[in-house]
């Protein structure tokens, strides 16, 4: 056995809630039976974008807000790995939204987990895009990434879980992690990790979250039904969790990027490259050029 | 001959008539556009020049001016040969030049075939009378281009041909001109865009993600068309952020992978190319360079991205800038790249410029021969099970550490732009960083003997040494055979690695010569300042001869900058 790169301690303050997703992420790839090799987790730039040095586990640490692009360029070259991003809320929704946005439309089957915490833990408890009106002298209105995902008209799986919940988690996990091994598309879930040392909302959350599958006229499928149930759950100062969009298995749409540009999921770093085995391949293209 | 008019009027179809005309001669061939930014309208021209030798230049004289507004005679008769023509359509404008030769190319086409657009077929026509061009020969570019477009298309073209013609005879205008025959049977018409297309997919490259950027974009459209069927992947991006992490990110999964841009997209890119420099990952960016800075001028020429090329990015991290010359070196030059890139495990910058990018050469084919990939320290799952640790920052004496792709049983590899210790985890220990330093460093070092070699040109006589990398190498070309008429034996180095500095083979040629002229296409000089600080013992022998108004060099101006001495 080849001695690997084996989990460090983690760097995280005690009581942070991105143990919570560390555990949960471990726990629902080995419930779902990816085997450690094939997964591939991608950090971002913060406290949160460490988690992968704490894993047995391919990682790459992302330059910030660049996690998802990276992530795509590793899911897109080789599909059969698993490929996970994971950041916090300032590098996604910040300097990163850019290709948060443009994750939803292209659909490539990767896992993104934001863990947000409403501030910027790592240079010490700064506003950021997810704060609420007031936080650290904060005028901006905070933004909403379930809306915004639940907005954008592609078959993705989107969901919102709390660290405080473990197992709920651990579950919504697993299921975004088949969803991407189904080649079904791109799985969002933003998780509320909270800051124990600069914005400690543990209590404040496990009060103010709503289930919205427990809501009177939900339908995971039906992106309209969600949308106005998350509204009317944060007109009312609560925090609406749980699946809010889980496509039809029939839905034609539900094509990931990966399968229209790789129908057999043979990608561009395992295609055989050697001159030899393509040369009259290549004889065809010279000729091409006239 | 240059070929004027408003954008939209077809002025390159003239260009390219007269093009596959000359290649069916046996001519070499070489076009230049000159446009605006703009989809239509405002003035765009296109030069086209025929030689019976490789030519890799513009003349710095016309010989026949083909004008569809009066503002392409403006522009052509600067240089305009004393005994040059002017072909114009008298439909829109007129001309009491001595040398202009009026037909309403517009008038008789939108007359008798409905649409005034066939009018560059028409002077097609008109032009092959006055050049005395065969005319079974004439009428088959004619067949050759518009066959696959649609009968009509090509019945209506053919029926402006015979327009043009008629009216060129009716004028009394046969054979003022004619062309000679050439030798040059096995050329094909490319550009250096398409050859680094070619390249890359030769040389195993499978992934490309870019974003639409003049004059790059051709690269990413060629591969669009060429990868596919070899299970390759490209993506157009949100932006040149995600396009070199996509690059990136492909790259650690074990792809060959590249991306192109030019200017304004390089400097976003900057931040991506420093992370790959860090964390060791082969990526490869070909910069297709143009005026700059900022949005500077999207279309036309400049060589003024290679400082900022050489000092990439914050902090210090090791990469390789390589120019190649001509469309042939493109092809070869990007191989190299891929090769150099996973073998080192750094970034390597392919630098272009606007006229090598995109201007049409005949060149002969590329040879495969030629080509042999290096996949450097890439493991096979065998191999690897052999060792007793696997460390994706290993220090090794050359540090290049062994490596598989993520995927393989047992393999686990964490890479990160962060300082980091051998296993890939951040540290901040300052033994480990002095360390880690010296391992990506001095690969800048270690790779000497790897790097592309310079092409040497000229007399073994010869005291004045010329230097230039990209596209100069047509005019530089061509400036040596006009000094050796005039008894100014010269040599040329044509730089293909800028840096590190190839002083390795730059100081023996400046030993070899009084005085070099380095001749590129920016303000400041700076492939001169940065042989300068690398080789400072020459410092008085280096003269620099710099242009930066957007076009590209003639060779009388090299000529007279070095008899000027």
């Amino acid at each position: 056995m080849v001695q690997s790169v084996k989990p460090i301690p983690s760097t995280w303050c005690p009581g942070c809630g991105d143990f919570g997703v560390l555990a949960a992420v471990k726990k629902a790839a080995a419930e779902v039976g990816v085997p450690a090799h094939e997964q591939v987790l991608v950090g971002g730039i913060g406290c949160s974008g460490g988690i992968h040095n704490f894993i047995e586990i391919n990682g790459i640490h992302a330059l910030h807000g660049r996690l998802l692009a990276q992530a795509i360029g590793v899911k897109l070259a080789n599909p059969r790995l698993t490929v996970i991003a994971a950041g916090g809320d300032g590098d996604g929704y910040a300097i990163g939204m850019g290709h948060f946005m443009h994750a939803f439309k292209k659909n490539a089957s990767i896992l993104y987990v934001v863990m947000n915490n409403e501030t910027y833990g790592l240079t010490k408890g700064q506003a950021s895009p997810t704060s609420q009106i007031g936080f650290e002298g904060n005028i901006e209105h905070p933004f909403d990434a379930i809306l915004t995902a639940l907005s954008i008209p592609v078959p993705n799986f989107i969901a919102r879980t709390f660290s405080g919940d473990p197992k709920g988690m651990t579950q919504v996990l697993a299921e975004a992690i088949r969803f991407n091994r189904a080649n079904r598309g791109f799985a969002f879930v933003e998780d509320l990790s909270p800051c124990v040392t600069y914005n400690d909302t543990f209590k404040l959350w496990r009060e103010k979250i709503v289930d919205v599958s427990k809501l009177p006229g939900y339908d995971a499928s039906d992106r309209k039904a969600v949308f106005r149930l998350c509204l009317e759950t944060m007109e009312s100062g609560r925090i609406p969790v749980g699946v809010m969009h889980r496509p039809k298995a029939a839905d034609p749409e539900a094509v990931a990027l990966e399968l229209k540009l790789l129908p057999d999921q043979e990608g561009p770093a395992v295609t055989d490259i050697a001159l030899e085995h393509n040369r009259a391949a290549y004889d065809r293209l010279i000729k091409g050029v006239t | 001959m240059l070929i004027g008019g408003q954008g939209g009027d077809g002025t390159l179809t003239v260009s390219d008539l007269l093009g596959r005309y000359f290649r069916l001669k046996g001519l070499y061939v070489y076009t230049s556009r000159n446009v605006l930014s703009r989809i239509r309208g405002g003035h765009a021209d296109a030069s086209i020049r025929a030689a019976r030798e490789p030519i890799a230049a513009m003349k710095s004289q016309v010989d026949l001016i083909v004008a569809f507004d009066s503002e392409a005679v403006d522009v052509g008769r600067p240089e305009l040969a004393p005994d040059g023509t002017i072909l114009y359509d008298s439909s829109v404008f007129r001309s009491d030049l001595p040398n202009a030769i009026g037909f309403p190319f517009a008038t008789l086409a939108g007359g008798q075939l409905g649409a005034p657009i066939y009018k560059n077929t028409a002077a097609y026509g008109a032009i092959s009378v006055m050049l005395g061009f065969d005319p079974a020969l004439t009428r088959q570019v004619i067949e050759s281009r518009f066959r696959r477009r649609s009968p009509e298309a090509l019945e209506k073209n053919l029926k402006a041909l015979e327009i043009g013609r008629k009216a060129a005879i009716d004028a009394g205008m046969e054979a003022r001109g004619n062309v000679v025959d050439g030798e040059a049977r096995d050329q094909v018409l490319t550009t250096g865009n398409q050859m680094v297309a070619l390249g890359f997919v030769v040389g195993g490259g499978r992934f490309f993600a870019g974003y639409p950027i003049t004059p790059a974009t051709e690269i990413m459209e060629y591969l669009m068309r060429y990868l596919p069927p070899f299970h390759g992947v490209v993506r157009q991006a949100e932006d040149e952020l995600a396009a070199i992490n996509m690059v990136i990110g492909a790259a650690y999964a074990g792809a060959r992978a590249m991306t192109s841009t030019s200017g304004p997209g390089l400097s976003l890119m900057t931040e991506g190319i420093g992370h790959a420099g860090t964390a060791e990952l082969p990526i490869v960016v070909a910069d297709c360079a143009r005026v700059g800075p900022s949005t500077g001028e999207p279309t036309r020429h400049e060589q003024s991205d290679l400082s900022h090329l050489a000092n990439l990015g914050h902090g210090e991290y090791p990469r390789f800038v390589l120019a190649p010359g001509t469309a042939d070196d493109c092809f070869y030059l990007t191989i190299d790249a891929l090769n150099l890139a996973d073998k080192w495990r750094v970034p390597v910058l392919l630098l272009l410029d606007q006229a090598l990018s995109q201007n049409t050469v005949t060149m002969s084919p590329v040879d495969l021969a030629q080509v042999r990939l290096d996949r450097g320290k890439l493991l096979s799952t065998e191999e690897f099970a052999k060792l007793e640790a696997y460390k994706y920052y290993q220090f090794a004496p050359d540090g290049i550490s062994p490596h598989v792709p993520p995927g393989t049983p047992g393999a686990f590899a964490q890479v990160t732009g962060n300082e980091h210790d051998e296993w890939g985890h951040v540290s901040v220990n300052p033994v480990n960083r002095v360390k880690m330093m010296h391992k990506r460093m001095d690969k800048m070092v270690q790779a000497r003997g790897d790097l592309p070699p310079p092409r040497l040109y000229g007399a073994d006589q010869g005291r004045v040494g010329l230097i230039g990398f990209g596209s100069t190498w047509g005019p530089i070309r061509e400036a040596q055979a006009q000094l050796d008429r005039r008894g100014i034996p010269t040599k040329f180095y044509q730089a293909r690695t800028l840096y590190p500095v190839p002083t390795d083979t730059l100081r023996p040629f400046l030993d070899s010569v009084d005085v070099a002229y380095i001749i590129e296409h920016n303000f400041t000089g700076q492939f001169a300042r940065l042989i300068r600080e690398a080789l400072p013992d020459h410092h008085a022998k280096l003269r620099s001869l710099v242009k930066f108004d957007g076009h590209s060099f003639r060779s009388p101006e090299i000529v007279a900058r070095v008899t000027e001495g």
